[in-house]
């Protein structure tokens, strides 16, 4: 892999949070994801970027094993968050996905009340013993993920009257609410307007003092303002791995640096 | 091809006029009006077929909810009813409806005498084609229940005969009379004076809406009520098999099953079954639930179990249907905070699907509330005299009628009379039956939700 210390730019250098060794990702026939390796640290922000088609969610998707509820798809090689196998028989990948949260492209509150939508993870693992303890966890919720103050009066109105950029922030206060580790993000800003971005954006930028955050986009400027490792997917293979600010200005592969200059995808 | 658009490079436009309507639009707009002129066609067909039907059904069937009656004083003659007069009331029981004929029939022609009427019968006998058959075991019944009675002059109101009620709603004519043998003009002419002074008198007739069926010579006795209850226990035999069979098993094949060879043939025969004839469920039904396992004949148990048995693809389809229209992302959702499959399907996707899943039960439910030919086979039509059940398991398990049933049998019947009733069990049917729809129609704009 790329020797992140001789760049010497990162932030913080942290243990590795999730390694990936040889993932080999089928669909049916279709080869998605072929022979990838990464290890992804703790405490920092992990962007994938590459043209449409070319595996990103995929491959987040293995992460929490969503890619469970799809009969086709067939996942091969080790995923490891902590040193730990997720693709071992003892595990559970519904306990796995209370540790690795997820929010997806398109905003998908429940069709309940915002602090419904917020309460229900928590509710389904016990994380709270009564309901001060919950009307807490929401609130806490709600706040790291900007949104506290445009819904508080309303606690009890549903999660769906509530606009685009509100409702992700929503989804991102849900996927916050239990706590998890790592937390994966696919174009989490496809269906906000620029203001709303950059609150996410902000937001995303606080979340790493806590968790692991992993983030698909489209968006190279995205990319390059909040993530501090970058990897480049190119039709199911990842082309290159590194510290973000080397990636944007000093790519290693012909494929990187036309992707980010706009010739392929 | 002048509007297969290419570019249009120069300022001027390429074609003639916009105020002047070119041939191939004109054409088209024709083609246009035409085709909504067929629409509208269409529906006004079908809104003169619904008017014509609905016009025949009350026109025909309104007249069963109303009833002749007549009132008269009967004098309760102890030295018929109770010869010894110690009021043993095992020895008036002893006294059958034959006993109590003549004093009914003797208080019908005191009642014509003293209200002055000239005909030529003379006798009580001859006012027996007036009043119905179960005038006797009215009175019978009063006597058992107050053997205090005997002796004394009580009002009772009998059900007129079905030819007297038929005259008086111009079902039975003068005309006519030669060929029945039941009732002669001067009969006709008694009526014509009883009516003036109140004595026969045409009123609402609740005994046709709760009553029980009676037989072939009493058309004015019957009634759909008892059959209704049979209708009742069948439906909710229906709804606690049905529903959660059907719920259950729609759930497992839509959110659980693997895709595969197997369950896609499961799909492909419950398509099927829904559109097997219903008859086919009622043998089946008959050598199964009834040779086999030896269930009631006639039974509701065994018609609400035949009728699960069809009603259950209806409930699956529509089942699976709304829980196909709840979004994936909110599946998606579910699973990623963490939920177990189950849970995301119980908290989050049966509730959105639950309006819809009510929908596709009552209708499913409305689907065999009016199906007759299943319970042919097993035997739920025909005379059945029973009364009202005392309770579930008797409800369940003694013989009984279903009001699809019972209209079809009625209109087997050769007395006049029944055809009128048969229309009339129809009006209530029609009225089940709409009301359910319009619960579902109202269930589904209430519950349904937006996401
Ligand atoms: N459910 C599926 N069934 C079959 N093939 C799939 C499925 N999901 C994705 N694929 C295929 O896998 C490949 C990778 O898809 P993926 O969704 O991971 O791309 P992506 O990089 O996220 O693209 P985008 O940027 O457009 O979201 C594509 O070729 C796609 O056609
Ligand atoms: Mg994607």
């Amino acid at each position: 892999m790329y020797d992140t210390a001789k760049l010497g730019t990162d932030v913080n250098q942290n243990e590795t949070k999730i390694s990936a060794r040889n993932v080999q990702v089928y669909y049916g026939d279709t080869h998605a994801i072929k022979d990838v390796n990464v290890d992804i640290e703790a405490k920092s922000v992990t962007a994938f970027i590459g043209p449409s088609g070319c595996g990103k969610s995929t491959f987040l998707r293995c992460i929490n094993r969503m890619n469970d509820t799809i009969d086709v798809c067939r996942v091969e090689g080790d995923i490891k968050i902590d040193g730990e196998d997720i693709y071992d028989k003892r595990v559970d990948p519904v306990q796995l996905r209370a540790k690795v949260g997820m929010v997806f492209q398109k905003p998908n509150p429940f069709p309940k009340s915002i602090y419904d939508n917020i309460a229900y993870g928590p509710r389904i693992h016990g994380l709270a013993k009564n309901k001060a303890e919950l009307d807490e966890i929401v609130e806490k919720s709600l706040r790291r993920g900007a949104i506290w103050n445009e819904v508080k009066d309303r606690l009890h109105a549903p999660g769906t009257g509530l606009s685009g950029g509100q409702q992700q922030r929503l989804c991102i206060a849900r996927a916050v609410a239990t706590e998890p580790e790592v937390l994966l993000m696919d174009e989490p800003c496809s269906a906000l307007d620029p203001i709303a971005t950059a609150q996410v954006e902000e937001l995303i930028d606080e979340l790493r003092d806590q968790y692991s955050v992993v983030i698909v986009t489209h968006s190279m400027q995205q990319a390059a303002r909040v993530s501090q490792k970058t990897a480049f997917f190119h039709l199911g293979n990842l082309v290159e791995y590194g510290d973000t600010s080397q990636i944007f200005t000093n790519p290693n592969d012909e494929r990187t640096e036309s992707y980010i200059t706009g010739r392929i995808g | 091809m002048t509007d297969a658009s290419l570019p249009n490079t120069g300022g001027a436009p390429k074609s003639g006029s916009l105020h002047e309507i070119d041939a191939r639009t004109k054409k088209r707009n024709a083609a246009e009006k035409r085709f909504r002129m067929y629409g509208v066609a269409a529906i006004a067909t079908g809104i003169i077929f619904l008017l014509v039907l609905l016009f025949a059904i009350l026109g025909n069937g309104l007249g069963a909810f109303q009833q002749t009656f007549i009132s008269v004083p009967v004098y309760l003659d102890e030295s018929k009813l109770d010869k010894k007069g110690n009021r043993n009331i095992d020895d008036i029981k002893k006294v059958s409806t034959f006993g109590y004929n003549p004093l009914i029939q003797k208080a019908v022609l005191k009642a014509v005498v003293d209200a002055g009427i000239e005909t030529p019968l003379k006798k009580s006998k001859d006012m027996k084609a007036l009043i119905s058959a179960s005038a006797a075991a009215q009175v019978r019944q009063a006597v058992i229940d107050n053997p205090a009675l005997i002796g004394q002059t009580v009002e009772f109101r009998f059900l007129a005969s079905s030819r007297v009620d038929g005259y008086l709603k111009g079902r039975v004519h003068r005309e006519l009379l030669a060929r029945d043998k039941n009732i002669d003009a001067e009969h006709l002419d008694i009526v014509d004076g009883l009516k003036e002074i109140g004595v026969v008198k045409k009123t609402f007739n609740s005994a046709f809406i709760f009553g029980a069926d009676a037989s072939e010579s009493r058309a004015e006795q019957a009634g759909i009520g008892v059959s209704m209850i049979g209708s009742l226990f069948m439906m909710l035999v229906v709804l606690f098999l049905a529903l959660p069979i059907g719920v259950a098993a729609s759930i497992y094949l839509e959110e659980f099953a693997p895709k595969n060879r197997w369950t896609d043939l499961i799909e492909v025969n419950i398509s099927n079954l829904a559109a097997v004839p219903s008859i086919v469920f009622g043998i089946l039904g008959l050598a199964v639930f009834i040779q086999f396992m030896h269930l009631p004949q006639s039974a509701p148990l065994v018609g609400g179990l035949v009728l699960t048995l069809m009603t259950l693809p209806t409930i699956i389809i529509s089942t699976r249907a709304s829980l196909k229209a709840v979004p994936p992302s909110i599946r998606d959702a579910a699973l990623g905070v963490g939920a177990s499959k189950m849970q995301s399907v119980f908290h989050h996707v049966l509730p959105l699907a639950a309006p819809g899943i009510l929908t596709g039960t009552i209708i499913g439910l409305a689907q065999a509330l009016g199906e007759t030919a299943p319970l042919l086979l097993i035997g739920m039509v025909g005379y059945i005299a029973s009364n009202p059940p005392g309770g579930v398991i008797e409800g369940l398990m003694s013989p009984n009628s279903a009001m699809p049933a019972q209209i079809y049998e009625w209109a087997k019947r050769a007395d006049p009379a029944y055809y009128e009733r048969a229309w009339g069990g129809i009006i209530i049917l029609l009225i089940f039956l709409v009301s359910m729809n319009t619960l579902a129609v109202l269930l589904r704009r209430r519950f349904e939700r937006r996401w």
